[in-house]
């Protein structure tokens, strides 16, 4: 959860950056998350699409998706009910995978993620064969994506919302 | 005694099924009562031969000659290990009997049913004036009947929530059991101190020799609450939470124990001993997880080498852990922590480096040993109860068992206040009830007690009947009661479903995604370690552990390889055999169908349209006559070479058809619905190699991926020569394989007469190196029915 230690080492850290607005560029110093497979993505999930520069503000923004559910203060206004709060985490977690924001993934995202997180280890038959499976596992309307309902659908994704629920600062 | 092989004849006609096996039953039980007075009966033949013997030795002269024992009763002779052996066997067949008694086993746990018949065998012992193999207080139970159920759990152990909830856990273990035994020891004391009145036995009571029991019957039982946790089928969190208590709380329990014993005599305890105390209980958990760990890497190392032994793999698995086990009880370490700690280290190295075979059989023989070790506990929980040294004191039984519980419930009520503050997912108050209701004694509270020595402990056999009391209580009553509270308190249940590949993906995902975020914000939490423990594990330990290639194996990919292995021994198994589907359309073309995304460069998978009759019949001939050949050819009997499972063998034809098949039927729904096909599924040759090749068992040496035995039919031409396309395919396979020396060997159709020849200089090669060590596909399955054409 984002509290306020966890702003305040963020504030340490942007210190050294340019004032105010924070660049790829500037995340990309942090090296452990050049290490992380989807770093990118994590860095490209604060930037909204089009625009170069992220503002405090909305950098603290996105991070407050990890605040515990039941003391998320919610900055757009949304009411804290601990399902939207869910569903927003979700829906993060979602637009990582869904680059292209359209609602869907497909298997071409699926298939770059996969590949990300497997760094090359694998061959693309492998790859193909694991995300065929994945759709089908998790695709109830036969379109060959997974929208963000199946996603959540998904047996084991309340896994994942506990583990957003567990993860504590 | 072929009485008794002759009443295990096969329940059949007359009597129910049922009221056949309780008879069975009774009968057994008195067989079993009346054996040893048999055995006692015997021993004077036997000093009765010795004088002769001797008689005979000192007087030659006047040797008088006996008929010649032509058929002699010698029971001494095999007398411990028969004794074993009918125990281990009552103990089954009881485990046997109540699955037969229709709606038993959902009222009553096994665990007191087991309780129950050891009652009434030691009953009978009893009667028949025989003296109870001291089974509990020996080292029998400790060396012998606790490891097996201890390495089964910690092999087994579900370490991801394990983890998640190890403070939890520890909280549990350590500050709750010592509450426990103050509690109640201090407690006790105080009770026993009070009775003015009459001048009882109990003021004798020391406070030391309280504190020991205390300490003694504190602890929560690893096997009680496995016996009955798991039959009530509770979620994950709460199970592990109980169970993992009982398996940490061991540290405590023998520091307590030890410490008080050494201390009663001395009659104090200084702060000094009591801060020893406390180095002593770090050095025995963390020295016993050390001893388990170190065992668990060598394990593992060793695995790596046996890819040629593949027959002793699971032997090393079992020795390693149990010399954890004893290193760490000769240092009086915690041998449970080792135990657990060896199996949970070395279980994923070694899976990646054995064979199937031996997954198979270290599971098998896990669950096996567990459960007879579980079942004779019980028994003789009840043998012992019966035949023991009983003292009764109402007074303090009474106050036992009542404190038990309320320092139980306090405890956990108490602890959760202060855990609560930490986790995010909160211990709800059914969550609390579960766990302080799970808190279970069970056999190695009394086996403690059992241990203790008279003199020392002149109220030792007050504390044993104490002692039985307690966990008669806690495995009949709660043990009952805990199945129905469970569905009146609508507790979330196990969730059946396996880990599907989704979730693994989401799960590593989302683990990398919060140890990104942690990095942004530079703070170095749980996810944090936990990535950079595993970056140390992919990069050097694996390295050293695992065989092979096996070691660049990404998790992912091992994972998704288990779950097609497993969905293909499911299909094999309901589906009874490959089923072509039979309801292909014919006219339905390919041409006309537009891939959706056009995928780089694969073979379209095709269906198998339906053979003629007529050629079914020839082919079935073929193989036929090719079978009995087979038979006629004389093989070498090596002891060492593992006979190969038909199920196993067909792998992965089977595989490969069965995913085709069904794919593929879904895209022909598809096709009929939509008229677009997607991707086809990806099942090439490369993809069949990249799965055989992970698999260490030796599918070895597949030169080119292109040789793997694919189908590939024509579906646009539905009469085409099918089955000599199958056979073309088999025999192309065949003739590659020919070279290779250890291979798999498909079922092979034939027709024509070059087969034979081709054949037989396969079988010639395939004898030779039947006599190396298992890879275990062998022409032997040829023979057996394999599920080759429908």
């Amino acid at each position: 959860a984002v509290g306020p230690k966890g702003i305040f080492r963020v504030i340490e850290r942007s210190e050294q950056w340019s004032v105010g607005e924070l660049e790829p560029e500037d995340f990309g110093a942090i090296r452990e998350l050049s290490m992380n497979p989807i770093g990118d993505r994590i860095i490209s999930a604060f930037f909204s699409p089009g625009k170069e520069t992220v503002d405090f503000a909305s950098f603290v923004r996105i991070l407050a998706h990890f605040h515990p559910t039941e003391t998320s203060r919610s900055r757009d206004g949304v009411q804290p009910e601990p399902a939207n709060s869910r569903t927003r985490k979700l829906k993060f977690a979602f637009q990582l995978y869904d680059q292209d924001r359209d609602g869907k993934i497909s298997r071409e995202e699926l298939l770059q993620v996969l590949r990300t997180m497997l760094e090359m280890q694998v061959t693309e038959e492998q790859l193909q064969s694991i995300a065929e499976r994945a759709i089908q596992e998790a695709d109830l309307d036969q379109d060959d994506a997974i929208s963000f309902d199946e996603f959540r659908k998904v047996r084991g994704v309340d896994l994942i919302r506990d583990q957003i629920d567990n993860w504590e600062y | 005694m072929p009485s008794r092989t002759g009443s295990h004849s096969p329940a059949g006609t007359g009597k129910s099924l049922p009221e056949r096996g309780l008879l069975l039953l009774m009968v057994l039980v008195l067989l079993e009562g009346s054996v040893l007075p048999l055995g006692a009966a015997s021993s004077p033949d036997i000093s009765h031969q010795k004088n002769v013997d001797n008689h005979k030795v000192e007087h030659e002269k006047n040797y008088t000659k006996k008929a010649f024992p032509v058929l002699d009763l010698d029971y001494h002779h095999i007398q411990t290990p028969f004794e074993i052996s009918l125990w281990v066997l009552l103990a089954s067949v009881m485990k046997l009997g109540f699955h037969m008694i229709p709606r038993l086993p959902g009222i009553v746990p096994e665990s007191c049913l087991l309780i129950t018949v050891g009652l009434l065998v030691g009953g009978l012992i009893k009667l028949a004036g025989e003296k109870v193999p001291p089974v509990l207080d020996s080292q029998l139970f400790f060396l012998c009947l606790l490891p097996p159920i201890i390495l089964d759990a910690g092999y087994f152990l579900p370490i991801r929530p394990f983890m998640e909830n190890l403070g939890t856990i520890l909280m549990f273990a350590v500050v709750g059991t010592l509450w426990n035994a103050f509690f109640i020891g201090g407690l006790l004391y105080a009770v026993c101190q009070i009775q003015p009145a009459n001048p009882s036995e109990l003021h004798q009571l020391e406070i030391l020799p309280c504190l020991l029991f205390g300490s003694i019957i504190s602890a929560v039982d690893p096997v009680a609450v496995l016996a009955v946790f798991e039959e009530i089928h509770i979620n994950e969190l709460l199970h592990i939470l109980v169970f993992g208590e009982s398996l940490l709380n061991d540290a405590v329990t023998v520091v307590l124990y030890h410490l008080f014993e050494e201390y009663s005599a001395a009659g104090t305890v200084t702060v000094l001993d009591g801060f020893l105390g406390i180095i002593s209980f770090l050095v025995v958990s963390l020295g016993g997880i050390l001893v388990g760990a170190i065992y668990g890497i060598l394990t593992a190392f060793t695995s790596r080498f046996t890819s040629h032994t593949r027959v002793i793999e699971p032997l090393f698995v079992f020795v390693y852990s149990y010399m954890a086990y004893l290193s760490a009880e000769m240092f009086h370490l915690s041998g449970i922590m080792a135990l657990i700690a060896c199996g949970a280290v070395m279980r994923p190295y070694v899976e990646a480096n054995i064979s199937h075979k031996s997954h198979t059989t270290i599971k098998y023989f896990l669950k096996m040993w567990s459960s007879v070790s579980e079942t004779l506990i019980f028994i003789f929980l009840g043998v012992a109860t019966v035949d023991g040294p009983h003292h009764w004191n109402w007074t303090f039984v009474t106050v036992t068992v009542i404190l038990c519980l309320v320092s139980r419930v306090i405890g956990v009520v108490g602890l959760t206040c202060v855990i609560n503050k930490f986790r995010i997912v909160k211990l709800t108050t059914k969550d609390q009830f579960i766990v302080a209701y799970g808190g279970m004694r069970g056999a190695i509270a009394f086996s403690l007690g059992f241990l203790l020595k008279k003199e020392q402990f002149p109220m030792r056999e007050m504390f044993l009947t104490a002692i039985i009391t307690v966990i008669f209580f806690t495995v009949f009553v709660q043990g009952m009661t805990i199945k129905p509270l469970v569905e009146l308190l609508a507790v979330k249940k196990k969730q059946e479903a396996k880990r599907s590949i989704n979730e693994e993906i989401h799960t590593q995902f989302l683990d990398h995604l919060l140890t990104g975020i942690e990095d942004i914000c530079g703070h170095y939490g749980h996810h944090h370690w936990k990535d950079k423990l595993n970056r140390f594990n992919k990069k050097y330990v694996k390295k050293c552990l695992i065989a092979g290639e096996r070691s660049k194996e990404p998790q992912l990919i091992a994972f998704y390889h288990k779950m097609e292995m497993k969905q293909a021994i499911d299909l094999v198994e309901s589906g009874g055999g490959v089923n072509l589907p039979s309801a292909v359309p014919s006219t339905v073309s390919m041409q006309n169908i537009q891939p959706k995304k056009p995928p780089p460069a694969k073979p379209v998978e095709k269906a198998l349209p339906k053979m003629t009759k007529g050629r079914e019949e020839e082919i079935r001939q073929i193989l036929r006559s090719n079978l009995q050949k087979t038979r006629q050819r004389l093989r070498s009997y090596n002891r060492h070479t593992l006979v190969a499972d038909p199920y196993e063998d067909g792998f992965s034809e089977l595989l490969i058809k069965k995913q085709k098949m069904i794919e593929l039927e879904k895209k022909i729904q598809h096709m009929n619905n939509y008229l677009t096909v997607p991707a086809a599924p990806p099942d090439s040759p490369t993809m069949c190699r990249a799965r055989l090749a992970s698999d260490p068992q030796a599918y070895s040496s597949k030169p080119a991926a292109d040789r793997v035995p694919t189908i590939q039919v024509d579906l646009a031409s539905p009469q085409s020569p099918d089955s000599v396309n199958l056979m073309d395919e088999f025999r192309r396979a065949d003739q590659q394989e020919e070279d290779q020396g250890l291979m798999m060997k498909p079922p092979s159709g034939q027709s024509g007469p070059n087969r034979p020849r081709e054949e037989d200089r396969g079988r010639e090669q395939q004898k030779m190196t039947r006599c190396l060590s298992d890879p275990g596909p062998s022409a032997d399955e040829e023979e057996e029915d394999e599920p080759f054409l429908p």
